[in-house]
């Protein structure tokens, strides 16, 4: 099939690994969707300590099911992405080790307290499902089949996420300002979620062309900004001044685009922000933790005596 | 030889279980697949797939989704307030449907 007539086609669900697709469509899907996967992964390990540091049972058993759930969410993407035959799921994880393959600008920041937790499992979870929920159209087949079960398991992330943020900004004085503090820290990082205006994205043409992104950035944004904004406010948080939020006469939001850290942004794009290599190095070093389990998986005929296994953390 | 046939009704949408057919060759199987099960229901694609190649798992060897109480897992235990968006709401519907048609309650 051309390009033409991939375009012509291009329709929710179409292409399927039945059909014989060009090389810009296959590396254009296999480039969003590693990257999709990859963030499942390291917003599994981001979250991963507050399964000790949870504050109650409730809270552990439900931290512990969300982990395991995004860990489940890498592999079915990793699936998905693998079908395109461009890249084996061996070299997706290899790049991911070795500080090349690239994930969500908000996993590369280090989360150490729990009044950030709704940060992530409120507001980025919340932003992921906006967009998930549009990716459920997307063209390549396996993709849109990932996304299925990605969103039924994804509503559970979000109303918990905001369950915890409802407890703490019911709480102490004190909860609420450590919680209002955190939100001023992610807000930034958060509205960054969506990437650069739709004027300086440069993979969002093509990729909308053939079908594989269903909705700009700057519309994303905005039904997120739409959505989350009134939400928040809710809870008692204040929305911070910067970067300035304009609400416009049509409804849609219009962010000042200066007051956000671009610099920040394309350096964590190219996983050179420190605390993000961090990230990278901590997955890797957790991975190489258990590489006992996964050789005794590997090699049935050997007994795994002779070391004592370790944990991951 | 047995082939389990997968029928596929639309593009895009899930190849799920429709019946078997008795062939001695893949080429066959197809054949046989596509006029016994694609001929008066709708049809986009049809997989055969040899029956000693699948596997199964049934509810006798193993307790699906476990035997103990996993309400912290779903959208419905968490209360929130104001209007939800709208792909939660989808979400926590999807899960509450699963949730009844599990039964183990």
């Amino acid at each position: 099939m051309d390009l033409d007539t991939v375009k012509d086609r291009a329709g929710p669900r179409e292409f399927s690994p039945a059909d014989d697709l060009p090389e810009e469509y296959r590396k254009a899907a296999t480039r969003m969707i590693e990257f999709h996967a990859n963030s499942e992964i390291m917003g599994a390990y981001l979250e991963r300590p507050f399964i000790r540091q949870a504050p109650s049972i409730d809270r552990k058993l439900a931290c512990s099911a969300k982990v395991q759930d995004e860990i489940g969410h890498g592999q079915l993407l990793y699936r998905a992405a693998e079908s395109l035959g461009v890249k084996t799921r061996e070299e997706m994880l290899d790049d991911l080790a070795n500080g090349d393959g690239k994930f969500l600008n908000c996993f590369h920041y280090e989360m150490t307290d729990w009044v950030e937790t709704p940060m992530i499992a409120f507001f980025v979870d919340g932003a992921a499902m906006r967009r998930q929920a549009t990716l459920r159209r997307t063209s390549w087949e396996p993709y849109a089949h990932a996304m299925d079960k990605v969103c039924f398991e994804e509503g559970f992330h979000v109303k918990h996420g905001e369950d915890i943020l409802r407890e703490l900004m019911s709480g102490s004085k004190k909860e609420q300002e450590l919680t209002q503090a955190a939100f001023e820290e992610w807000w930034p990082r958060i509205i960054q979620f969506f990437g650069p205006t739709d004027d300086k994205s440069t993979h969002h043409d093509f990729a909308a062309s053939v079908g594989l992104k269903q909705q700009s950035n700057d519309q994303l944004r905005n039904a997120f900004l739409d959505q989350y904004i009134p939400k928040a406010r809710s809870y008692g948080l204040e929305i911070p001044d910067e970067p300035r939020i304009r609400e416009l006469d049509d409804g849609t939001y219009e962010v000042e685009e200066g007051d956000l850290d671009w610099d920040e942004f394309f350096t964590i794009a190219k996983n050179d922000y420190e605390p993000g290599v961090g990230q990278i190095n901590g997955r890797k070093a957790a991975q190489e933790a258990v590489q006992w389990v996964r050789d005794t998986i590997e090699s049935d005929a050997t007994a795994a005596g002779g070391h004592a296994p370790q944990a991951a953390d | 030889m047995i082939w389990e046939v997968f029928r596929q009704e639309k593009t895009g949408q899930y190849h799920t279980h429709c019946g078997n057919v008795h062939a001695p060759d893949r080429e066959m199987a197809k054949q046989f697949a596509a006029i016994q099960h694609g001929r008066r229901k709708p049809t986009n694609s049809l997989w055969v797939v040899p029956r000693d190649e699948v596997g199964e798992i049934d509810a006798e060897d193993v307790a699906f989704g476990g035997t103990t109480d996993k309400a912290y897992r779903w959208a419905t235990t968490y209360k929130t307030t104001g209007e939800d968006a709208r792909e939660v709401v989808e979400s926590e519907d999807e899960q509450a449907t699963a949730e009844r048609q599990r039964g183990d309650d």
